[in-house]
């Protein structure tokens, strides 16, 4: 562009050498008088033209038509702005990525999924197609084929399901033969691209100078097999499809769309091609819409090994959730039992992984909680019981604490009444005494009756006084030795002495033993009791007894009666001739105590 | 998909028949297609990645079939070349007239590209017929005039490597 001229300003008449000073400057005061306005308009202009430099408001004000009306004569602006664009953008995203990353999120959250929703559909689509084309007759048909053949069964399956596939897709500039862009489908390989597309372009122009059509002409097809090569002509590019299969006529229209989409947005990059591609990158997206395939459509229906797989799943499901039902029926079953369970109180059961925990309280009496686990078939690895130790004061327990604490003998009948004990039946002297003792102590229990209750020892003790109280010992007149005849009885009166003495100590009592002498009337009275005395020693002196605990041996001379002095603690008095004989007498005290 | 950053070049290989083309071809890089394309359609591509300073070149080579007295060398092959290898055989001095002919049609379908003159069969220099003078004209707008020898493989990649750096000039 030019720069701007600067405007002439209009030719004063030079002052002669002729003209005086006074002339020149009458004449100057003439033109100030005459074009002051004009001449003062004059300076201003061309003061701001001498210093003219462009304001960045200037710029502003016209900027954004000047964009839009340069946009609209061809893409060289917008071609040049592609690099600063880049540049300003990738230092954007390093100085403020969070910004970036804000501002596409909404776009790019929507593209996942989307792309995520497309991926599970083909996903499907191919689980489908695989079990169609595995199971079926004909997949089996095809499985023989490959390995007749040996291809691999998924090449197969393409070359039989295929209508057609563009497996790739050339952008070839037209001048040169040289590749601008190229892309291939999933699974394809490709190879010596730029050499192909150099060969594709002379084999265009073989074909083109050989039959003499115009340069703007040129082939629009190449098959060989299976195979088929569509080439749409552009004026400054070649756009070359590879297709395995019969192509529709519509794919062609979609090639010529992109091809003219291509040379609409790089018609100047086309033209000012000098061999680096690299600005064509940008059409891989459009040339990769041309990637299309088309497959026969599946037969409707499922087929019927789908159909029987579903059925064993469905199987296999049910027989999985009747199981699972008996497993719940089950473990409800032994919460509740355990919920049940007399001497314990469940509080909570909760889950803890692959466990369940119960809470709560037992008391020690009752049963153990895995136990009752193991009565339904469950390990102690799967439930857990933390359960706190209480007493339980129901009656089951309180018979049940009393019978482990008493543990009374077979001999013994025990019924309850409510919270009270009835013992019945014949125990032990020590064993009631324990018992007396350590029932009350019991919790739960109110009272102990112990009526019908007969102390063995007891009755042991009154047998033997009865027994010691029968015998008498026999004296001859006069005389305080004993005959031989009496010895037996010294020895039997010994030995029940002895037991009485054992059984005494066992009831924890002492009684007392009389050896009472008596004499017969004849006599007098200065002889008699001296002489009954004297036979009570005698036999205390014959008893064998050896040492004894319990019993107190006291002798007593009676004389001839016991009704003129009463000799005897218990003011009985027995004549008895010339004998002696036992009195036991037990403290009536001592006696109720130990009865009780 | 293209890489990026290289830039392409289409380079003709220009010369008589069995002046050695194919074979300075060869020497320079692993062929892909067969040479009954020279036959069928007249030429024959192949390509080779050439590194010029810092510049990754990809030249992608027509060697054009050898023109006689039976096939003539199609026009359309030559266009868009960024420029080409014009070769003689130093043994016959026939090939020089072809090789001039064929300067004229690369120039009026080409335009003023760089090339390189290349003098062949330098390994049967006993029998070597050219001389300087009679391919004067031709070797006054080369680029490079040098003698090579497909069979020794000198100055074949010479040959190309100057021509690749000239191409990068334009």
């Amino acid at each position: 562009m030019a720069p701007p001229s600067r405007p002439s300003l209009p030719s004063l008449p030079k002052s002669s050498p002729e003209v005086s000073p006074e002339d020149s400057q009458g004449f100057s005061y003439l033109r100030r008088l005459l074009l002051a306005p004009e001449q003062t308009e004059l300076e201003r202009l061309r003061g701001r033209l001498e210093q003219f430099t462009l304001q960045p408001q200037d710029v502003g004000r016209v900027l954004p038509d000047a964009i839009r009306l340069r946009a609209k004569q061809d893409s060289r602006l917008l071609a040049s702005m592609i690099p600063i664009t880049q540049e300003a953008l990738s230092l954007s995203i390093k100085q403020s990525p969070q910004l970036i990353s804000d501002s596409i999120a909404p776009i790019l959250g929507s593209a996942i999924r989307k792309a995520i929703a497309h991926a599970i559909r083909e996903m499907v689509q191919s689980l489908h197609q695989a079990l169609e084309d595995s199971m079926s007759w004909r997949g089996l048909l095809w499985r023989w084929e490959a390995i007749r053949t040996g291809k691999s069964f998924a090449e197969v399956v393409l070359l039989h399901t295929l209508r057609f596939r563009v497996e790739q897709v050339f952008l070839i500039h037209k001048k040169t033969g040289l590749l601008l862009n190229h892309v291939v489908a999933e699974g394809v390989s490709g190879q010596g691209e730029e050499v192909i597309s150099g060969m594709l372009t002379a084999i265009q122009d073989f074909v083109r100078d050989s039959f003499g059509q115009p340069q703007d002409q040129g082939l629009e097809s190449l098959r060989i097999g299976d195979l088929t090569v569509w080439i749409e002509q552009g004026s400054g590019a070649i756009l070359a499809g590879v297709i395995r299969g019969a192509p529709p006529m519509e794919l062609r229209e979609v090639f010529q769309e992109t091809l003219e989409t291509i040379h609409a947005q790089f018609s100047e990059l086309l033209q000012a091609f000098k061999g680096d591609a690299t600005a064509f990158q940008e059409t891989r997206l459009p040339l990769e819409d041309c990637l299309q395939a088309q497959f026969e459509k599946t037969p409707q229906g499922l087929p019927l090994v789908f159909w029987i797989l579903l059925g064993l799943l469905l199987l296999g499901v049910g027989i999985w959730a009747v199981q699972a039902r008996l497993d719940h029926q089950r473990w409800v079953q032994l919460v509740e039992r355990v919920g049940q369970e007399p001497g314990m109180v469940v509080t909570s059961v909760q889950e803890q992984g692959s466990k369940t925990i119960f809470y709560g309280l037992r008391d020690p009496l009752a049963i153990n909680p895995e136990q009752i686990l193991l009565d339904f078939g469950y390990s102690s690895d799967q439930a857990v019981f933390r359960l706190t130790p209480f007493m339980d004061l129901t009656p089951e327990f309180i018979h049940r604490r009393a019978m482990i604490q008493l543990r009374p003998p077979s001999s013994v009948v025990v019924s309850w009444e409510g919270t009270a004990l009835i013992l019945a039946g014949e125990a032990s002297h020590a064993w009631i005494q324990q018992t007396q003792l350590v029932g009350p102590l019991i919790p739960g229990v109110t009272l102990i009756q112990m009526g019908q209750l007969v102390d063995t020892d007891l009755n042991q003790f009154e047998t033997l006084k009865a027994k010691l109280e029968g015998e008498a010992i026999r004296f001859r007149p006069g005389k305080s030795s004993l005959s031989q005849d009496q010895r037996s009885s010294i020895l039997r009166i010994s030995e029940t002495l002895q037991e009485i003495d054992r059984t005494a100590t066992i009831l924890n009592i002492t009684p007392h033993i009389y050896i009472q002498g008596f004499t017969s009337p004849e006599g007098g009275k200065e002889i008699n009791r001296p002489l009954s005395l004297l036979r009570s020693k005698t036999v205390l002196n014959e008893l064998a007894i050896g040492s004894v605990r319990a019993i107190n041996l006291q002798t007593i001379g009676m004389g001839p009666t016991a009704v003129d002095e009463p000799l005897s603690p218990t003011g009985i008095g027995v004549s008895q001739g010339r004998q002696v004989g036992f009195q036991v007498v037990v403290a009536p005290d001592r006696a109720s105590e130990s009865r009780q | 998909m293209k890489e990026q950053g290289v830039v392409q070049k289409k380079v003709c290989m220009l010369g008589g028949f069995a002046v050695g083309k194919t074979s300075l071809v060869k020497r320079f890089v692993t062929g892909q297609f067969s040479e009954k394309y020279h036959t069928t359609i007249g030429v024959k591509i192949d390509q080779k990645s050439q590194r010029v300073d810092d510049t990754e070149m990809l030249l992608v080579l027509w060697d054009v079939y050898g023109e006689d007295d039976f096939q003539k060398v199609r026009a359309s092959y030559l266009q868009g070349s960024a420029g080409y290898l014009l070769v003689i055989d130093g043994t016959r001095k026939e090939t020089v007239e072809v090789a001039r002919q064929l300067h004229t049609l690369a120039v009026q379908t080409m335009g003023p590209v760089p090339y390189v003159l290349v003098i062949n069969k330098y390994d049967l220099k006993e029998s070597w017929q050219v001389e300087p003078i009679i391919y004067e004209d031709l070797a006054r707008n080369a680029c490079l005039v040098l003698q090579s020898s497909a069979k020794t493989g000198e100055g074949v990649e010479v040959a190309f490597a100057e021509l690749a750096k000239q191409m990068l000039k334009v």
